[in-house]
């Protein structure tokens, strides 16, 4: 006979593994509402919450989960994703707290874990995080920073251009036209080192000198993505 | 002077339509007297004919109107206002001040730049052999169906979507099951199911191209 301690535990642990549920329903609601099955949602809300209780951000997880899905990718591979997804969260966590920053908040592991994947070491991104007046900026300056990098200037390059945008007192919002100028300079022929210097100088800064086309974004009523004078034949804007 | 007389319960049923039965003889008498007079009395009462209904709702008519009627009327008929001149700015005055102190603050933006929060931002890709075109990413929930592109000359298909500023990644979906990274852009990152996402950073005044 099963005593009331008992029956208690064993409903302690039928809940456990669901705490994701009690935690962050939207979550699990939005997986549902995007059709995957039942069986997959209740595994992802257990990597989920495991990564809650590590202190990692379960949204990334979730969001990756629904783009699998969508994807018609089978289950068992979306689970392996997630999975490896959840340790390189995991590893920007620790990269984060090594470098002094000990409860790195959700969004900044999500953009460090990204960082990371694509070039950024554990210095560059504590670097850039350190230099950030907000969390929300050094998500934005971590991204921003991969995106330089992804246009072929050297992370160290790319990092130095956040964090002395950053240091200067640059809004963080504007950080994000950099990969845009970046892009710019490289549609007009300059090399990735020469892009890399110009906006170490302060190119792409508010009113700064050596802005590229594709400044001037909405209030004009058009497309602001697509620069008026770009090069015959240069893909300007896709997207 | 008058006398009033006690019947017993076998006259009160008598009088109420019932049978005599063994009534004593006085009593009925008197109970037959008392029957004859309610008749007399019936018979004289006439009921009330059409002139009097048309009476008293001529009365009726001529009563004034309720006074909360009267009120509404009074609302929306013309009415001449009498007014000094001097009032109309100091009313006017007195409503944009209201309206000064009633308004919620201003956001609390850098009076130098214009905040933009969301971007047109313009995807292209040819594809002439495809049947349809569709861009989804991580601001379409990854929705394939969500944000279908049209079709121009040369098997180019085109759509600009407001996105909001930051970072997305996104693919084009072809025919419905074949995503493909954007081969235009040159940011792009592993997606962890053997594909490659494309991925744009939209800023506050615009993107060039990912």
């Amino acid at each position: 006979m099963i005593g009331t301690r008992s029956l208690l535990l064993l409903l302690l642990l039928a809940v456990a593994p669901h705490g994701l549920v009690g935690q962050q329903p939207e979550l699990v609601e939005q997986m549902r509402t995007r059709g995957l099955p039942e069986s997959l949602v209740a595994e992802v809300a257990q990597v989920a919450a495991d990564a809650t209780a590590q202190g990692l951000p379960a949204d990334p997880l979730v969001e990756k989960a629904i783009e699998g899905w969508a994807k018609r990718v089978p289950a068992d591979r979306i689970m392996g994703a997630i999975q490896q997804f959840r340790i390189r969260l995991q590893e920007a966590r620790q990269a984060l707290t090594g470098t002094g920053h000990a409860e790195p908040l959700g969004p900044v592991v999500a953009a460090a874990a990204e960082a990371m994947a694509r070039g950024l070491g554990q210095e560059q991104v504590g670097a850039v995080v350190d230099a950030a007046p907000t969390p929300g900026a050094a998500g934005r300056g971590l991204k921003v920073a991969a995106a330089l990098a992804a246009q072929g200037i050297g992370t160290d390059q790319a990092v130095g251009i956040v964090v002395r945008a950053m240091r200067r007192g640059q809004a963080d919002t504007d950080l994000l036209d950099l990969p845009s100028v970046a892009n710019a300079m490289r549609a007009q022929g300059m090399a990735p080192g020469q892009i890399g210097q110009r906006l170490m100088q302060g190119a792409g800064s508010a009113g700064g000198p050596g802005v590229g086309p594709g400044q001037g974004g909405r209030p004009h009523g058009v497309p602001p993505g697509g620069p008026p004078d770009l090069p015959p034949g240069q893909t300007k804007k896709q997207p | 002077m008058s006398t009033r007389r006690r019947f017993s319960s076998g006259a009160h049923r008598y009088l109420d339509g019932g049978p005599h039965g063994d009534l004593p003889a006085e009593e009925r008498r008197d109970a037959d007297r008392l029957l004859d007079g309610l008749r007399a009395y019936g018979n004289g009462i006439e009921a009330p004919g059409p002139a009097l209904t048309d009476a008293v709702m001529a009365v009726v008519r001529q009563r004034p109107a309720r006074r909360q009627t009267a009120g509404w009327r009074w609302l929306f008929r013309p009415q001449p206002i009498r007014l000094r001149p001097v009032w109309v700015p100091l009313a006017a005055a007195a409503a944009v001040a209201t309206w000064l102190v009633a308004r919620p603050p201003a956001p609390d933006v850098a009076p130098t730049a214009a905040r933009v929060d969301t971007v047109f931002v313009r995807f292209q890709l040819v594809a002439p052999n495809a049947q349809t075109v569709a861009v989804a990413g991580s601001f379409s929930d990854w929705r394939a169906d969500a944000f279908t592109m049209a079709r121009e000359n040369g098997g180019v298909w085109s759509i600009t979507l407001p996105l909001p500023v930051g970072e997305h990644q996104y693919q084009f979906v072809i025919d419905g099951e074949r995503w493909v990274p954007d081969p235009h852009s040159h940011d792009q990152i592993d997606d962890g199911f053997g594909g490659t996402n494309s991925v744009l950073v939209v800023g506050p005044r615009g993107v060039v191209q990912s």
